[in-house]
């Protein structure tokens, strides 16, 4: 089991943003949880990546502690998430190097070269993040984030505000990495790429997580409707 | 060893994005000269005396420091909360700790790049560059530097936590200046018997210089943990 959450509640002052959330995360399981704006999403994923403390419940990641041992999971956790998590004014390239280093990945120079030829970004490698669209950002994104080779990928809404071919490139290479066994979740708002995606669905409606279904047991569809659904109640 | 290359990494990227963009550095060094010149206009053109001169430039001096330092210090972690870089190396399985040495030692690079630029320029203005020796001189940047390690040894944590509230540079200023109030203090005493007598008369103040800054440094490293954390 790559990553399993018991029962993890976030609260900020008295308001839940997150209520016992259980679920877990298999090798080669892609986690798709759906939910609108102020739904708890980034804040569950934020959970999951250890830069926020649950208020209660229990998190391991790779069978280790991780809200007691945050600093030991860290490094199995590729993280992408609405800020940058980058330096703006750094190239792809330096960026890349500097957080390779920390990581400690070994032959860096070697990785951080193939991993911008795999993102299609070969060309721009030296220019600074700042002067990049949204799409490029997050190809560079999801570039550190596959840096140190992770066991478990955290994705909160990886498409929003990409084009189709962005679209494309973040749903190939999230596919490409459940066919590398891979733990991964993502949070989005949009049925038809989450259900793309996904191997298990997940609605989370203010603060409430609840399993839906595995892809062979319902249609896209399906889903949309019994989203919907939900909303309106 | 993997602690000594983050730190190494991490001291790198400080320093290259305080070069790169040159915003902080520009800023700093105008301010501290605007600072010198207005006290050399107001107090000058003629001192006479060379106590008056000594005392009116280590006012000056560690006046102009202390500002550029607070400036720095906001500008160092405001780069950091910006995009979420800090999560960014947070995620990387980083010692709190070596992440607050890390910058406290690009921070105390930067500002003493800083002093050793603007204290020739503030004893010529005072007039004191004449009667200052090498000796004395290099005995003054290591005054400035113990206060400077000090200074950004508590600077550092705060504004770890200030910049993560809403108008936290503002509130790094209130809540820093009275922590290093004894640093000031010990700093400021020092180079006035520097510039006034070429020495350290009075072992009192390098101590409380020396002990404050260290003392700081150790428990500012032992509480980086929660204050990066959470």
């Amino acid at each position: 089991m790559r990553l399993r959450a018991f029962e993890l509640t976030k609260d900020f002052g008295h308001r839940s943003i997150v209520k016992n959330a259980t679920f877990s995360v298999n090798s080669g399981e892609v986690v798709t949880i759906f939910g609108p704006n102020g739904a708890g999403k980034t804040t569950l994923i934020k959970i999951l990546a250890t830069l926020l403390k649950p208020t209660s419940g229990e998190l391991e990641i790779e069978g280790a502690d991780a809200i007691a041992d945050y600093s030991d999971v860290r490094s199995a956790l590729g993280v992408v998430i609405h800020e940058m998590l980058a330096y703006p004014a750094f190239s792809p390239y330096e960026n890349l190097r500097f957080f390779g280093q920390m990581y400690g990945v070994e032959q860096l120079e070697h990785r951080v070269t193939t991993l911008l030829a795999e993102v299609g970004l070969q060309r721009f490698a030296h220019e600074p993040l700042h002067i990049f669209s949204r799409g490029m950002t997050q190809r560079v994104m999801i570039a550190r984030a596959l840096l140190h080779h992770p066991s478990v990928l955290l994705f909160d809404e990886p498409f929003s505000g990409l084009d189709a071919a962005a679209k494309q490139f973040v749903i190939e290479r999230i596919e490409q990495e459940q066919q590398d066994g891979k733990g991964i979740v993502i949070t989005t708002h949009n049925t038809e790429l989450g259900y793309l995606v996904g191997t298990r669905f997940f609605f989370m409606i203010s603060g409430e997580l609840e399993e839906i279904a595995r892809k062979g047991e319902v249609t896209a569809e399906t889903l949309l409707q019994m989203y919907e659904d939900r909303l309106t109640l | 060893m993997k602690a000594l290359h983050q730190i190494g990494a991490l001291i790198r990227k400080d320093l290259g994005l305080q070069f790169r963009s040159k915003e902080t550095l520009v800023l700093i060094f105008v301010f501290s000269v605007l600072v010198v010149l207005i006290f050399a206009f107001a107090f000058g053109p003629v001192f006479p005396e060379r106590v008056e001169r000594g005392k009116l430039t280590a006012s000056v001096l560690w006046a102009a420091f202390v500002f550029a330092g607070i400036i720095t210090l906001n500008r160092s972690f405001i780069v950091e909360r910006a995009q979420g870089a800090l999560h960014g190396i947070r995620l990387t399985g980083v010692d709190a700790s070596n992440l607050y040495l890390s910058k406290v030692v690009s921070n105390v690079v930067f500002l003493f790049l800083l002093e050793i630029v603007i204290t020739p320029i503030a004893l010529q203005f005072l007039d004191l560059l004449d009667v200052v020796t090498v000796g004395i001189l290099l005995k003054l940047f290591g005054v400035l530097g113990i206060g400077t390690l000090g200074f950004c040894a508590v600077g550092v944590l705060l504004a770890g936590m200030s910049t993560s509230t809403s108008g936290g540079e503002s509130l790094l200023s209130v809540i820093l200046l009275p922590l290093v109030i004894p640093i000031i203090m010990g700093g400021a005493k020092c180079t006035v018997s520097l510039l006034v007598t070429g020495g350290l008369d009075n072992g009192f103040w390098l101590n409380l210089l020396i002990g404050y800054s260290f003392v700081f440094l150790a428990s500012a490293y032992l509480l980086s943990g929660a204050v990066i954390e959470e």
